[in-house]
């Protein structure tokens, strides 16, 4: 067992770390009120080999033989340090590159592959249909009906990978498809879409698995998504409690800095207990995809869980430890509160599917 | 009649204000929270069910929980009405809520130890509309930059020159501290004297050198403006400080009064964020009665009825302890660690039951505009504003053992 990172994990770390301090910091607060990144973050992400990341060589990307999630996750929880909104972004091409990669036929690695390496970058995003609100009518090209999102990057996306049930399928040029632009409370310069779909057509060449199969694949393209989650929301909870210790140490009430009382200690000390957790048990998945151990989807599932939990409390108590000041726009905590919802409500609840399964199990037993 | 049972006045006066918040507060709270702009149209028609901005000094006391005329050896129905008022304000939209009752914060200690002189002239300076055409309203102006939970150290001082005090300072946090018409300003008047010589000031909105700041972006109750207001020696003549400018010594018509007003309105904040987190809950629970989860009707899963459950006994005890210490203060009983309770407890079953929501909810939550994640957004000043929750646990934890615990 091993938890010290090794030579090119150390530079990853420090690389993304440099830039989520200086750029995503830098750039958070006017991003947070504009809803919409910089321009310059699509340039910087991809000068640091974002967006293409997951894409293989032969198709113009840097992937050249197994995808690290370990790699993802550490840099994930960087990112989170900086800004969830952004974070979301540079991370969002990696679930429809990795998925059709593995399952695309070759018409569909062309149709995505050639728009994200395109001059300039471009752009994909994934939604995962937890409440089983689409209607699919599969009848070799699918027509699918229903609503989709809210989704990150889907605002900005050429490209939509879609989990429902029994399916999987990436579906292009959405412009056409009732897809509406919104900005949420959290992740704001996330460019965040909508969409609803009437019988829209799928080419049978753009989907990438059906029934049982779809549904392992499925588990596959969540676990990785749950954990590069994880690791972000981990990185949220911990630049909370950066932000809130360096207060503490600053506001003075009752002739002592604030962080000195007792009770500001505790919420401290235990959304750190929180933010290390997260961290470990996002890296545990990611190792466990990684080595593709048996209890991989199982583990980014937990972590996932997990990490919404700490992050949503990490940010609630350091906007009390700024107390009237973290209520407002003009410090950094408010927006992490708003950002912390989305780890936990994207993609599903999990903890309800644990019970719904083991409720059938025990019903069979 | 008996504290677990609304009497026919406080059954009306939530029908009212319940019919009012339903009708009038909720079809405007989102685009109130979106725009975070002030609900000029709600003040206005709020007069028609007498929440008018001088409704306090009028005798209608509803919002405040003080009644400084009472026999004190017959029981107020006072506070209770101002919970009652309160919960059901805030179930329509707290940012409106407060909004409403902002004026209230300036007239309460107008109403306590104001001459007749300074609340003619507050509702002189209230009456009409202004540039805007807005009806005008008040603020009232305590907290400092930085004086927070430790409201001892105010640094806005006035001293006396000739027949006018002149003021000098810079407020913070001030509800209505940039649109109000009428201000009343607390500052020190003797800094050997500490809290005694700490004393209120009724000015108007055109004196020179009073000039509103920024106005903060919030991350909830966003209807109600919060803004800085700078003093820069704003001259004011004598006659308009608080309890007049002949009974200087002794507190009683200075800060320890505000503090007192400021235990006072605990149960009510208690009340308000009670009134929250049972929008959150009926949501839910609407939610649940109707839906369905994979073929199974939702309410029959303990994974989510327990959850409800679970917010159900919270509210209800927060309902109580609120209604408890009100009914302590319209039975004149020192109510402060009760008082306390209400409020920290109120604090934090509206923060649990919106988050608990936000999870049951899921992505649906995130989008633009949902009323669950904006009550959540709304909770959390629950926690912080009238006394951190860490400021009433000291209070309680003083009245246990005498001591206040670092």
């Amino acid at each position: 067992m091993d938890f010290g990172l090794d030579d090119e994990q150390q530079m990853i770390v420090q690389t993304i770390r440099r830039f989520a301090d200086r750029d995503l910091r830098g750039w958070a607060p006017d991003a947070d009120r504009a809803g919409a990144p910089p321009a310059s973050l699509y340039k910087a992400g991809s000068e640091l080999g974002f967006f293409l990341d997951a894409v293989p060589a032969a198709h113009g990307g840097a992937l050249d033989g197994a995808y690290s999630h370990t790699a993802r996750a550490l840099r994930g929880f960087e990112l989170g340090r900086g800004c969830a909104g952004m974070a979301a972004l540079l991370e969002t091409n990696v679930e429809p590159a990795l998925a059709v990669a593995t399952w695309g036929t070759a018409a569909a690695k062309q149709s995505l592959f050639d728009a994200l390496a395109r001059p300039g970058g471009g752009v994909a995003a994934f939604f995962h249909d937890s409440r089983g609100n689409l209607e699919i009518d599969d009848r070799g090209d699918l027509r699918v009906s229903g609503k989709l999102g809210p989704i990150p990057a889907f605002g900005q996306a050429t490209h939509l990978l879609v989990a429902a049930r029994d399916a999987l399928f990436v579906m292009p040029a959405l412009d056409g498809a009732g897809r509406k632009l919104i900005t949420p409370s959290g992740w704001r310069a996330a460019q965040w879409g909508t969409a609803t779909l009437d019988a829209h057509r799928v080419p049978a060449e753009l989907v990438l698995a059906r029934g049982a199969d779809a549904r392992a694949a499925i588990t596959d393209v969540l676990s990785w998504a749950r954990t590069s989650l994880a690791a972000r929301a981990a990185g949220v909870a911990s630049a909370a409690m950066e932000h809130a210790t360096a207060y503490a140490r600053e506001r003075v009430q009752f002739g002592q800095p604030i962080g000195s009382f007792e009770s500001l200690i505790r919420l401290r000390d235990d959304a750190l207990t929180g933010a290390s957790s997260a961290r470990l048990m996002a890296l545990y998945a990611a190792w466990a995809l990684d080595t593709r151990a048996p209890d991989a989807a199982d583990a980014a599932s937990r972590a996932r869980v997990h990490a919404g939990d700490v992050v949503a409390r990490a940010t609630v108590d350091a906007v009390q430890i700024f107390g009237g000041y973290g209520f407002v726009n003009d410090y950094p905590v408010e927006k992490l509160m708003r950002d912390a919802r989305a780890f936990e409500a994207l993609h599903g609840d999990e903890r309800l599917g644990r019970v719904l399964a083991a409720k059938a199990e025990w019903a069979n037993a | 009649m008996d504290m677990f049972h609304d009497n026919p006045m406080l059954q009306g006066v939530r029908q009212m204000l319940g019919a009012f918040a339903r009708q009038m507060m909720r079809p405007v709270a989102v685009k109130h929270d979106q725009e975070e702009s002030m609900p000029w149209e709600l003040l206005k028609a709020a007069q028609s069910v007498g929440l008018t901005q001088t409704a306090i000094l009028d005798g209608r006391r509803r919002l405040t929980g003080i009644d400084e005329d009472a026999d004190p050896k017959k029981p107020r129905f006072q506070a209770r009405i101002g919970v009652a008022a309160s919960e059901e304000m805030a179930w329509g939209c707290a940012g409106i809520a407060l909004a409403l009752g902002g004026s209230g914060l300036a007239a309460a200690p107008l109403s306590r130890m104001g001459t007749q002189e300074q609340k003619d002239e507050f509702r002189r300076l209230l009456s009409g509309t202004d540039a805007n055409g807005h009806i005008k309203i008040a603020a009232m102006a305590l907290s400092e930059p930085g004086t927070g939970s430790d409201i001892s150290g105010l640094k806005t001082a006035a001293r006396l020159d000739g027949n006018h005090w002149v003021i000098r300072g810079s407020k913070q946090w001030i509800t209505n501290g940039q649109s109000a018409s009428a201000y009343v300003v607390w500052a020190q008047t003797e800094p050997a004297a500490g809290r005694a010589g700490v004393r209120g000031f009724l000015v108007a909105r055109d004196t020179p050198g009073l000039v509103p700041g920024k106005k903060e972006t919030k991350l909830g109750i966003r209807a109600s403006e919060t803004a800085q207001v700078h003093f820069e020696d704003v001259r004011v003549h004598q006659d308009m400080m608080l309890g007049g400018a002949q009974t200087s010594e002794g507190s009683a018509s200075g800060l320890a009064d505000t503090k007192k007003m400021l235990d006072a309105t605990r149960p009510a904040i208690g009340a308000q964020a009670v009134g929250i987190a049972r929008a959150a809950y009926e949501y839910l629970l609407d939610r649940v009665r109707g839906g369905t989860l994979h073929g199974t009707p939702m309410a029959t899963h303990q994974h989510i009825m327990f959850e409800l459950a679970d917010m159900h006994m919270e509210i209800t005890a927060s309902r109580l302890l609120v209604h408890r210490a009100a009914w302590m203060a319209d039975h004149h009983l020192d109510n402060v660690a009760e008082a306390s309770a209400a409020k920290a407890h109120g604090a934090r079953t509206v923060q649990y039951v919106t988050n608990r929501a936000m999870v049951l909810l899921g992505e649906e939550a995130l989008e633009p505009g949902h009323p669950v994640e904006k009550w959540y957004r709304d909770a959390k000043i629950y926690d912080i504003f009238e006394g951190t929750g860490q400021i009433q646990r000291r209070i309680i934890a003083k009245q246990l053992t005498g001591q206040n615990p670092t």
